[in-house]
């Protein structure tokens, strides 16, 4: 028995029915080849450490599958074939390791954005100064009124002025 | 009376047996006794990665870091890797 490791990077735009499209490929190809798959796992969305297709973002997959030796290279290329023409739109970067059929499944990875969001609020919050996260901008009707009439009266003035202009442009 | 003695030994050879002592000190690696650490080298630990990268994104050399060459080599395979997935940078800007 051989047991394989995908890792693949897909753009931040895919969608739960494109991931589970590219789940359901893999899960038949592999049944037909007479193999077993053990795991499909969404990582979550990360921040890349260089842009990739002009993507800042994206969200890795990683799945592993076990193979007899007579159906292994076959398989393979079926894989790869796939992500050459079939979700070459979706996914920007593979990568097929090889595991220790005996060694344990376990395995440590980075921390994703959604699991440790890292915006400023997020900040804020965990070291408890909550008194400098931004609100938005709470108005009440009376002030909306005055802005509006305020811009009504500079708008009229600009009109004047552009009037007068005219005027010393005849003289 | 009793006769001074006089150190045989000079300043400067003092001072050169000083610094052979300071720089001929061995530096361990961390993994040639330590199964469990040797066995999380893999291409998706990037937390374990990270700290044999410089601040600019470079392998750090065995000289420094004090890995034995069987795990530099299978360290800076696998920091390879991960830079082709962007887990980790070619060569990071920002420091």
């Amino acid at each position: 028995m051989f047991r394989y490791e995908i890792l693949f990077l897909a753009a931040p735009e895919i969608t739960k029915d494109e991931s589970e499209g590219i789940k359901n490929h893999f899960s038949k190809t592999i049944r037909s080849h007479k193999g077993d798959m053990i795991s499909f796992e969404r990582w979550g969305k990360y921040k890349l450490a260089y842009p990739v297709n002009k993507n800042e973002y994206g969200v890795y997959f990683l799945t592993r599958f076990e193979v007899d030796a007579e159906n292994k290279n076959k398989l393979l290329e079926s894989l790869k074939e796939a992500f050459v023409f079939k979700f070459n739109n979706i996914v920007m970067k593979n990568h097929f390791d090889r595991l220790d059929p005996k060694g344990s499944l376990e395995y440590r990875r980075p921390e994703s954005l959604e699991d440790n969001p890292q915006d400023v609020d997020a900040f804020l919050k965990r070291n408890e100064m909550e008194g400098l996260l931004k609100r938005g901008p709470v108005r009440k009707s009376a002030d909306r009124r005055e802005d509006k009439q305020a811009e009504s009266q500079s708008v009229a003035i600009l009109e004047e002025n552009e009037d007068l202009d005219v005027e010393e442009d005849n003289d | 009376m009793t006769k001074k003695i006089k150190l045989k030994i000079s300043a400067r050879l003092l001072k050169k047996k000083f610094r052979k002592k300071s720089s001929g000190l061995k530096k361990q690696c961390r993994f040639t006794n330590n199964a469990d650490m040797a066995r999380d080298i893999d291409y998706k630990n990037t937390d374990l990665l990270s700290k044999f990268l410089t601040e600019r994104g470079k392998i750090l050399p065995s000289r420094i870091s004090g890995n034995a060459s069987k795990y530099q080599r299978l360290i800076s395979r696998e920091i390879k890797k991960a830079r082709i997935m962007a887990l980790l940078p070619f060569c990071a800007t920002e420091y």
